[in-house]
């Protein structure tokens, strides 16, 4: 295949790669043909067609959303996780010319290795001259807090990251280093699984290096950080669920086996770190960081920070728990050090690196600065800090008003920027859905330290851009990724794990705890699912029966929709409403349901339920995860399915939500494992729901009303009870309110009756973990549902329904009981397990620059 | 000289502080005119772990952590320094002028200057802006010796500026002080700093105490004597040399080190994270420098 096929001969259908004029391919060789380690994916990939190719793509983005890979968009608050896009052509690298970018890489980590232990050692750096000291002290990431701290063994660096592209000559150039907590490489594993899935005797047959190696490495050196000998607790740190990459948080965190965890998990007690888990504090040993170095300590570092642990930094320092990649290895960001790399190794390993950097000018220099000044166009300015969220900057593309703003910015405080030059990228191939093309390509490598020196992953995570013509490739734009193949002629040996995974097997496992947060979260899940679902039955309950062919009178609408409010606790709303609202109530109706704004809404109530299983995801399988998402596009099509007229069956809006809540609960009974995690969220559900079963019995039956109003009202509560059928079966068309408080309080065979809620909340409580300073006798959970289900055991049907005033006062005395009993044992329940924060504040208010 | 120091801050909290995390800055530290002899620190309540090290910056730092229940937090730090008298021979002119002393320091690469070039630089509460400069400006003589220009702008700062220790908070922009020409010792340090470093000096803000002498013929106070702050500017020939504008003079026996930093944030003398504790604690803090009598044969 070359230039020389016209594009005329092929038909639309037929999948074609040409060289592009002007553009550097990886995949062709200077003479025009392709190279040989692209022949067989590129030949395999037109063989499929186009039409096979987009059912994989399809695939794989149904994989990639059942396991929730998401890059979230900082701008979109509302998209609660963009989809992370996987282009199906996978960027190949000969395992030979691989061997050379993986010769540069280690050199390149062991000399930013030596680089850390300088900046924070004895700066020699600065005495040689390979770097002027402003270099070093403007930058914000030169944390002065960690003067003299090393890490044990032989590293200061343990994992090294590299933003890299090929040149027009082929050779590949650094564009920058990441040292701080370098994110991707859970990506990559998620790429890697995909890709494997779909494209099986393509992978198998192209004889991929394997990326295991470098996840096994990583582990092994996280537990050799370790403080003690014994079994170490290895956890991984993250800003939270808002952040970008949370995702491959939770991802790497399963995938090593390690306890995802926030700062408000750990705490500093006695100089060690702790995590609070369901059994109480557990020691920490290793923390595996993806939050930034300055953000980690507001006692000694940001003091604005809410990510912080108070007293880590002391704890680094005594040695009590170590952290990786080091407090302060952001440092190593700067990108002055590039301007000085070759004085730099020179000075550190006698030696220039052998890989290439991007040609960088420091405006803190006055010959650079000179440089930059007249040669804007053709450079790239980047601030030295990315802390301060600021992007690059290509003055090609600015005004001339505001090119000299932008010098002017620079003159300002020249020591803050730097500009790099412009580098052509090479280009890939793409499938864009109908045709191969090629898109600029960027590849992120990884080294992890390993003994005396590193392991650098085969591969990496490649990104590229969104057309063929992108200078910009940034996740934050949507740009796609890609899996990366180093492939070699022969099968790859298998790599012998089995040494590894025994020392490590078993042990983790047993060592691995749920850190309450993560346990409060599947509990709230639970509340807000079953809150949620009852609110949706009453609303489809009240469409249902106000549109009905029996007329409804004044009396019986006040009821139903009065008990619309009370259940979905919405008030005032329609209590003590005036007729008008009542024989109008399409507005209300609707408000309750989609004004996220208001809390009781459902859509407030999905949407803390979604957020509850952000923060527990790494616990959810891939199934829930499926369901989940289901219910959020459920939820963003509610708006466009509940617009418009109303007067037609607005209730059919409600059943995907209603279906989509149910499959979860089917999955919670089916598919979740029995422990603590599904425990806590059984709880929440039946507390729920025991709630909501006492608020609708007794705003529908406790006031008496006339017969015809009287049935009317009866239905309306089996109907939201799901019971009516039942009902119906057991006593045909015979409506009796004592009947029908039997079958929704006392009848302990109805999983939506009251007694059934309490009886198994008692077996739940009973199976909870006890906490070591537990008392004599009952806890006070215990005790108040024991009440709880005493009281109503004994409550006696008769007496119950006795009115007087037009009110069953007996019933709404035991309601009302039963209703403080459940609550009691709830708040009993969360002041045991969970944590309660104390806000913290700063002693005296210092500014930190910034 | 030999000072006994006691220095006790006390928080007092509207409510309960569960548990806090701190570090101090209260020890004094070695200078090239000052050893501290010894040192203690009293907590209470008592830390329920403790440690002290050197800090990037040379200074004593001492962290702890209190996991009892508090609505009171004190703590002391009873110090014995010796003081070395700075020469007091009458203010000669001599020595590089400013020109050949900025030509130095950027081109020289003795390490000690190639460090001092850190505090060129803005840093977390300094930041140069031109009204500082077109203020430092007029005590820069490009042919007058460096240390009578540091002199002329500690007097000037002295002269334009009133102590006023109502007008400022530790937050209190430096472009306020500027504006209000009022503050207090803190401001004024600060404030030279930045001038020092519009003008190319590398300037550090000292923290320390300061003795106060009773008025002629009156027994001494307890508690009276203050925490208080100066500058220090980097000289090519004498190294780091100190002077307080808020007294007009050079630091002295009377002016003993705790901490020295880019400014007060390197060096704030207690600072942390509380746990509850309510609204704006009540902080007192209390200073005695005694003189000790020297002993024989020293």
């Amino acid at each position: 295949m070359t230039a020389t096929n016209a594009v005329s001969e092929l038909t639309p259908e037929k999948l074609f790669y040409l060289k592009s004029k002007g553009l550097i391919d990886d995949a062709f060789q200077d003479d025009g043909n392709i190279k040989p380690e692209w022949q067989y994916l590129l030949n395999s990939l037109i063989e499929l067609g186009p039409e096979a190719l987009r059912d994989r793509l399809e695939k794989a983005r149904r994989i990639l959303r059942d396991d929730g890979a998401t890059y979230n968009i900082y701008d979109q608050p509302e998209s609660a996780g963009g989809a992370w896009e996987l282009d199906l052509v996978p960027s190949v690298i000969g395992s030979e010319s691989w061997a050379t970018i993986e010769a540069g890489l280690l050199e390149r980590a062991e000399l930013f290795n030596l680089i850390l232990r300088d900046i924070y050692g004895p700066r020699t750096l600065l005495r040689h001259r390979a770097l002027p000291p402003e270099a070093l002290f403007s930058h914000s990431g030169f944390l002065r807090a960690c003067q003299g701290i090393q890490m044990p063994g032989e590293h200061e660096l343990i994992i090294h990251a590299v933003d890299m592209v090929r040149r027009a000559d082929g050779s590949m150039c650094v564009l920058s280093d990441r040292t701080q907590a370098p994110s991707g490489a859970g990506y990559v594993l998620e790429n890697r699984t995909v890709m494997s899935r779909i494209f099986p005797s393509l992978f198998r047959d192209s004889h991929v290096h394997r990326i295991a190696n470098y996840y096994q490495r990583l582990r092994l050196k996280l537990t050799s950080l370790a403080p003690s000998n014994d079994i170490p607790r290895i956890v991984v740190l993250t800003p939270g669920a808002h952040n970008e990459t949370y995702f491959e948080h939770a991802h790497l965190a399963n995938y090593l086996g390690y306890p995802l965890v926030q700062s408000g998990d750990l705490v500093v007690r006695n100089g060690y770190v702790w995590m609070k888990s369901l059994s109480g504090l557990s020691k920490v040993d290793v923390i595996l960081r993806r939050v930034d170095d300055a953000f980690c300590d507001p006692v000694e570092l940001r003091s604005d920070s809410h990510l912080g642990i108070p007293g880590l930094l002391d704890a680094v320092r005594s040695r009590r728990v170590v952290i990786a990649n080091p407090l302060g290895s952001g440092v190593l960001e700067n990108p002055i050090l590039l301007k000085y790399l070759p004085a730099i190794s020179s000075c550190l390993l006698g030696r220039e690196p052998r890989l290439e950097t991007a040609k960088t000018w420091w405006a803190g220099d006055n010959k650079d600065f000179a440089y930059i000044a007249q040669h804007l166009d053709e450079l790239v300015i980047k601030p030295i800090y990315r802390g301060s969220n600021q992007l690059s900057i290509w003055p090609s593309e600015l005004s001339k008003a505001e090119k000299e703003e932008l010098l002017a910015r620079i003159r300002q405080d020249r020591m803050q920027f730097v500009a790099q030059e412009r580098m052509e990228k090479s280009h890939v191939p793409s499938f864009t859905g109908t045709q191969l093309e090629p898109r600029p390509k960027i590849l992120r490598t990884f080294a992890v330290a390993f003994e005396s020196s590193y392991t650098v992953m085969p591969g990496g995570l490649t990104r590229i851009g969104l057309n063929a013509k992108d200078r910009f490739i940034s996740m934050q734009e949507g740009c796609p990724s890609k899996d990366t193949w180093i492939t070699a002629t022969e099968p790859e040996r298998p790599l012998d794990l089995s040494v590894a995974d025994t020392t490590l097997a078993g042990s983790d496992s047993q060592l691995i705890s749920l850190p309450s947060r993560v346990i409060e979260n599947l509990y709230w899940m639970g509340r807000y699912a079953e809150r949620a679902e009852a609110s949706l039955r009453i609303l489809r309950t009240a469409f249902v029966l106000l549109s009905g062919e029996e007329p409804m009178s004044m009396e019986a609408r006040r009821i139903i929709l009065e008990a619309v409010s009370e259940i979905t606790a919405t008030q005032p709303g329609f209590i003590d409403a005036p007729d008008e609202l009542l024989l109008k109530p399409d507005e209300e109706l609707l408000l309750i349901i989609k004004d996220s704004n208001r809390v009781g809404s459902v859509r407030a109530n999905l949407d803390a339920l979604l957020l509850c299983a952000d923060e527990s995801k790494e616990l959810l399988s891939s199934d829930t995860i499926r369901v989940i998402n289901d219910l959020r596009d459920a939820l963003v099509n509610l708006e466009s399915s509940l617009a418009g007229d109303l007067a037609s069956a607005p209730e059919e809006a409600l059943d995907p939500l209603v279906t989509s809540l149910m499959a979860l609960s089917g999955l919670m009974q089916e598919s979740m494992v029995r422990d603590v995690g599904w425990r806590f969220m059984e709880l929440g559900r039946r507390i729920e729901r025991a709630a909501q079963i006492i608020t609708t019995i007794n705003t529908l039956i406790t006031p008496v009303t006339s017969g015809r109003d009287q049935v009317q009202v009866l239905i309306a509560m089996l109907t939201s009870m799901e019971v009516l059928i039942t009902y119906r079966r057991r006593h045909r068309a015979r409506m009796s309110v004592e009947r029908g408080l039997e079958l929704v309080m006392l009848e302990a065979n109805n999983p939506r009756s009251l007694l059934f809620q309490l009886e198994r909340l008692e077996e739940h409580l009973h199976k909870l973990p006890q906490r070591d300073d537990k008392g004599p006798g009952l806890e006070e959970e215990a005790r108040a549902l024991l009440e709880a289900s005493s009281r109503l055991k004994l409550s006696r049907l008769d007496e119950l329904l006795e009115a007087e005033d037009n009110s069953r006062e007996e019933l709404s005395r035991l309601l009302t009981k039963l209703e403080q009993l459940v609550s009691l044992c709830s708040n009993a329940i969360s002041d045991k397990y969970f944590e309660h924060r104390v806000d913290s504040h700063q002693l005296v208010n210092t500014t930190w620059g910034d | 000289m030999r000072f006994r120091i006691r220095h006790t801050t006390t928080y007092q909290y509207a409510e309960r502080v569960t548990h806090c995390y701190n570090t101090a800055n209260i020890v004094p530290r070695n200078t090239a005119r000052q050893r501290c002899l010894s040192n203690r620190i009293i907590t209470s309540p008592h830390p329920s772990t403790s440690s002290q090290r050197t800090d990037y910056f040379g200074n004593e730092s001492y962290h702890f952590e209190i996991q009892q229940p508090h609505t009171k937090l004190e703590i002391t730090s009873e110090s014995e320094v010796e003081m070395t008298e700075v020469s007091q021979e009458p203010e000669l002119s001599i020595g590089l002028n400013y020109q050949d002393a900025l030509e130095y320091l950027k081109t020289s690469t003795e390490a000690e200057t190639l460090e001092a070039r850190e505090f060129l630089l803005n840093s977390p509460m300094i930041k140069v802006t031109e009204p500082i400069r077109e203020y430092a400006q007029q005590s820069f003589n490009p042919d007058q010796p460096l240390d009578d220009c540091v002199r002329d702008l500690t007097a000037r700062i002295f002269n334009d500026f009133t102590y006023d220790p109502g007008f400022t908070v530790v937050a209190t922009p430096l472009s306020e002080v500027l504006e209000h020409k009022r503050g207090v010792c803190q401001d004024f340090a600060h404030l030279q700093v930045a001038c020092l470093r519009a003008m190319g000096i590398p300037a550090q803000y000292v923290s320390g105490y300061i003795e106060t002498l009773p008025p002629e013929g009156e027994e001494k106070m307890v508690g009276v004597d203050a925490t208080h702050a100066w500058v220090a500017y980097f000289s090519p020939e004498q190294s780091w040399q100190e002077f307080d504008p808020t007294n007009n003079t050079r630091a002295n026996t009377q002016h003993i080190v705790t901490a020295i930093g880019r400014d007060y944030f390197d060096v704030t003398p207690v600072k942390g994270v509380i746990f509850g504790g309510g609204n704006a604690p009540e902080l007192s803090v209390s200073v005695d420098v005694a003189r000790l009598e020297t002993t024989a044969g020293n």
